[in-house]
């Protein structure tokens, strides 16, 4: 417990650095663009159009709001891949700080998925916008977006520093990480239902898929004006607990050897 | 007993080369598979163990890859020991390294920040001192510009700066400062000395060992991961030093044996003559890279200035050598192989059991005429030259009158000129003499340099430093080297008489020669003064230097010379060249001679048939150095340069 204690601690000590590195992050995103916030509404707005007018066609009758239904998707997957690929660099891309001073290089992977969630806000407004733009109905059940929020952001944190430290010792992991989130999006019912696929297929997604998850109890909140079932919403803080425990395990095993890799 | 603040006991740190080699998946599963993962290892430390009190400076030196900032690390916490325990109590604000720490792509303003965050400051501390960082670091100009576009040294002054804004409890300080220009390591010098002086305890990285003595008050020397040495921060440094030039010297020699090995064998210079003018062109041909053999044809080196100690006193074995000049350059070159001491030389004479003071000056004339004011004594010459009239000079002896007058010239000038010259005033030519300088200050001393000195431990030193790493070959005439190595080098510089490397073809060139008889007298002190002259001519000798006045010696026994002049002959030593017009003629048609040989430099006194005062000597050799070398003498100034 003592050493949980000092861990909470030196965390709340190196909250301006978090805030700093956030900070940093959010600036150098859209240095020197011409609309520089703007665009982290307007870039999934976009998206949101092309896929909206391409795949439309193929499941218009399915599913009641189809841009909304996609954007959930898109903006929750793009979270977790944008925020799991930046933390999986964080470490060896800090490379030149953690050589000459000593800061818990947890914080750095914190850093990244913790900037990425926050433009993940910023785009909850593209997001705002879709729904007042198409009439859809605001839910009361929409307070609990937050619990949702948190629960991908723990997860991300977890597969972020599992990540991390693969990272610094085997670079490949990028390339075969790229290949495993081009699957999984393929895997996660982004832009279609879930309903279509084999019921076979549907199992597994819905047990194995994290995203689904986060993805489902988002649009039951959103869509369907409904709180999420049981299954799903306790089953996300497990993938989020386990991914979390997994991640910090991994990390504290090997982050004094890092310094001889990166 | 004062706790420490940090203990590194027993440190070592292990890396692995060869696990730097498998960085994809297939070789690490194949070579997984196989067992074959195994450690190359690499201790960058061993077994290191350092103990610091507060407020405490420690330098940290040794070569490239010793384990300097390895150590460092370790303390700092970026690396953890593979054995051994490292214990910090207090709070580390690294200095961290060159650029390092910063965003490229962030501007000045927002690092300033980060790293402050990184140090573990939080962000109102950092807007508190944001001004006092800027202002220190002087970049109030570049505040919004990207740290990319920034040179190393304006990154340095920023990361020093934002470093040392907190008075922390350990300053690491990482040889940062060597890019920063000279204004601003002089103020980085004196914030960490003002930090020192608060108690800071520093840790000190440089390769500049003189700023680490200047530092720190402790040393460690690290060499490939080992202590070779820790203690106080002088002897450490003192002892590195020695280490490194060694290592130069052997270094330098193994160089030297490749380029003659490559060049058959063969020397750039033969340097006949290792007194001045051939030691300091032989040493700055050594220094431009070029191969020199050293030939002198006594049993010792140095020629003129040599020195020889017995009894302990430096006894100038060829006549007194002071050294005085006007060149500030030729006084700093001196001084890089010998300290000078503050001898100014002011000889007395004795003129039969009266004492006067040399050169001539209100203190000489006051004891001849018991006057006062300088007014006086003109009016008094001025009458004896008048009583005198004497309009055209017909020899030395009427000359010498009417410059100075009847009193100075019979007890001053007479008797010792007629003994150097061994005949009397009368028959001597009156150019001899062109004026006598008289003084009409109280002011005896004999030079009107602005640098006097005569080197302490006798100027035998100056030339072994001078040769330091050349080949010397001693009892060496140069004619029968030539015979018996032939043409093993590329040109000769000759210091010797120009007249014998011609075989005397074209006769003798006259020299004035001096006899010495040296004695040990059983008496702390014989005269009280360096150099007394005796002026008049019953006194056999011209004057008596006393060896021991010049280094103010306090050995129990005295050394004195007694200086005969003598008539010269040929196979005598030749010490003054007598540059008449006979003489002057001859020489120039050698120097005719000498112009067919172009593979031959004449040089110095013999060589050249001229008397040079010591600096003179080297002025010339410097010139030399120029035309021969292409090459200007670097002098490397003792004066204290604050380096940090």
């Amino acid at each position: 417990m003592g050493l949980f204690r000092y861990r909470i601690k030196t965390l709340f000590k190196y909250k301006d650095l978090i805030k700093e590195l956030v900070g940093r992050d959010l600036k150098l995103k859209y240095r020197r663009s011409f609309l520089g916030y703007v665009w982290s509404i307007l870039n999934p707005l976009l998206i949101m159009i092309v896929m909206t007018l391409v795949f439309s066609a193929m499941f218009r009758h399915n599913i009641e709001n189809y841009p909304v239904y996609l954007l959930i998707g898109r903006i929750l997957f793009e979270f977790t891949t944008t925020s799991t690929n930046s933390a999986m660099k964080s470490v060896t891309g800090n490379a030149a700080l953690l050589k000459k001073t000593y800061v818990p290089k947890y914080i750095f992977t914190l850093a990244k998925v913790t900037s990425c969630m926050v433009d993940m806000v910023f785009s909850m407004g593209a997001l705002l916008i879709v729904m007042l733009a198409t009439r859809s109905p605001f839910h009361w059940e929409m307070v609990m977006l937050p619990l949702v929020i948190l629960q991908i952001y723990i997860f991300c944190c977890g597969l972020g520093f599992l990540l991390a430290q693969l990272n610094v010792f085997f670079r490949d992991i990028q390339y075969i990480y790229k290949a495993i989130t081009t699957a999984w999006m393929y895997l996660t019912p982004i832009f279609y239902p879930i309903e279509q696929l084999p019921v076979a297929i549907q199992f597994m997604i819905k047990v194995f898929n994290p995203l689904y998850y986060y993805v489902a109890q988002f649009r039951d909140m959103v869509l369907n004006g409904q709180i999420p079932g049981p299954r799903i919403f306790w089953g996300g803080w497990l993938w989020a607990f386990v991914m979390l425990v997994i991640g910090v395990w991994s990390f504290q095993r090997s982050k004094d050897k890092f310094i001889l890799y990166i | 007993m004062a706790k420490n603040i940090i203990d590194a006991d027993h440190v070592t740190i292990r890396f692995n080369l060869a696990n730097e080699k498998v960085n994809n998946l297939k070789e690490y599963a194949i070579k997984m598979a196989k067992h074959e993962l195994m450690f190359q290892e690499f201790f960058a430390l061993k077994d290191v163990s350092l103990h610091v009190k507060k407020g405490e400076a420690w330098g940290l030196i040794g070569t490239n890859g010793s384990g300097k900032s390895t150590l460092l690390k370790t303390i700092a916490g970026i690396l953890k020991p593979y054995t051994g325990k490292v214990k910090v109590r207090g709070r580390i604000a690294p200095l961290i390294e060159l650029g390092a720490g910063f965003d490229q792509e962030l501007t000045a303003r927002e690092n300033i920040f980060l790293n402050g965050a990184v140090l573990g400051h939080s962000r109102e501390f950092m807007e508190e001192h944001f001004d006092e960082i800027v202002e220190f670091a002087d970049l109030e100009k570049f505040l919004d510009s990207p740290i990319k576009n920034y040179s190393s040294g304006m990154k340095a002054r920023l990361g020093f700066s934002v470093a040392t804004m907190v008075d922390s409890e350990i300053l690491i300080v990482d040889e940062v400062l060597s890019v920063g220009d000279y204004q601003f390591r002089k103020k980085c010098n004196e914030r960490m000395e003002e930090m020192l002086s608060g108690g800071t305890t520093l840790l000190y990285v440089s390769h500049n060992i003189d700023s680490v003595k200047n530092l720190c008050t402790h040393a460690l020397w690290l060499d490939h991961g080992d202590v070779i040495m820790a203690g106080d921060a002088r002897e450490v440094c003192d002892a590195y030093n020695s280490r490194q030039e060694q290592i130069v010297r052997v270094v330098k020699k193994e160089k030297e044996v490749k380029k003659a090995q490559k060049k058959g064998n063969k020397y750039d210079y033969l340097v006949v003559g290792s007194g001045l003018f051939g030691s300091v062109f032989a040493r700055e041909a050594y220094q431009a890279g070029k191969r020199c053999l050293v030939i002198d044809k006594r049993d010792h080196l140095g020629g003129n200035i040599y020195t020889e100690k017995i009894s302990n006193i430096d006894v100038h074995k060829y006549g007194a050598h002071i050294f005085h000049t006007s060149n500030k350059e030729v006084w700093n070159y001196v001084n890089q192989f010998a300290e000078f001491n503050n001898y100014i030389n002011s000889p007395v004479a004795v003129y039969k059991d009266e004492l006067y003071n040399l050169p001539f000056n209100m203190n000489t004339f006051s004891k001849l005429w018991g006057l006062r004011t300088p007014a006086e004594v003109q009016e008094k010459i001025r009458q004896q030259i008048a009583e005198l009239n004497i309009t055209e000079p017909k020899n030395l002896e009427e000359q010498a009158l009417s410059l100075a007058g009847r009193d100075v010239y019979e007890k001053l000038v007479k008797g010792y000129t007629e003994k150097q010259w061994g005949r009397d005033c009368k028959d001597l030519p009156s150019f001899i003499i062109k004026r006598l300088p008289l003084r009409f200050t109280y002011d005896n001393n004999y030079f009107n340099d602005r640098y006097q000195g005569i080197p302490e431990g006798g100027y035998t030193k100056i030339i072994l430093e001078l040769l330091d790493g050349i080949d010397v070959k001693l009892n060496t005439d140069y004619k029968t080297f030539i015979k018996e190595n032939g043409q093993t080098f590329d040109k000769v510089i000759y210091t010797g008489p120009i007249d014998e490397y011609f075989d005397y073809c074209l006769g003798h060139l006259e020299y004035r020669s001096v006899r010495f008889e040296t004695e040990e007298l059983d008496m702390p002190n014989y005269q009280g003064n360096a150099v007394v002259n005796y002026t008049d001519r019953e006194v056999p000798y011209t004057r008596i230097i006393e060896h021991k006045h010049f280094e103010f010696g306090q050995q129990p026994t005295t050394i004195i010379s007694r200086e005969y002049s003598a008539e010269w002959k040929p196979g005598m030593e030749p010490y003054y060249p007598v540059n008449d017009e006979k003489n002057n003629a001859l020489f120039e048609k050698y120097r005719e001679l000498a112009a067919k040989e172009p593979n031959v430099i004449f040089g110095g006194r013999l060589g050249n048939y001229k008397y040079y005062n010591m600096d003179q000597v080297i002025e010339a050799a410097f010139e030399l150095v120029k035309q021969e070398l292409k090459r200007k003498v670097i002098v490397e100034t003792n004066e204290a340069v604050p380096e940090v």
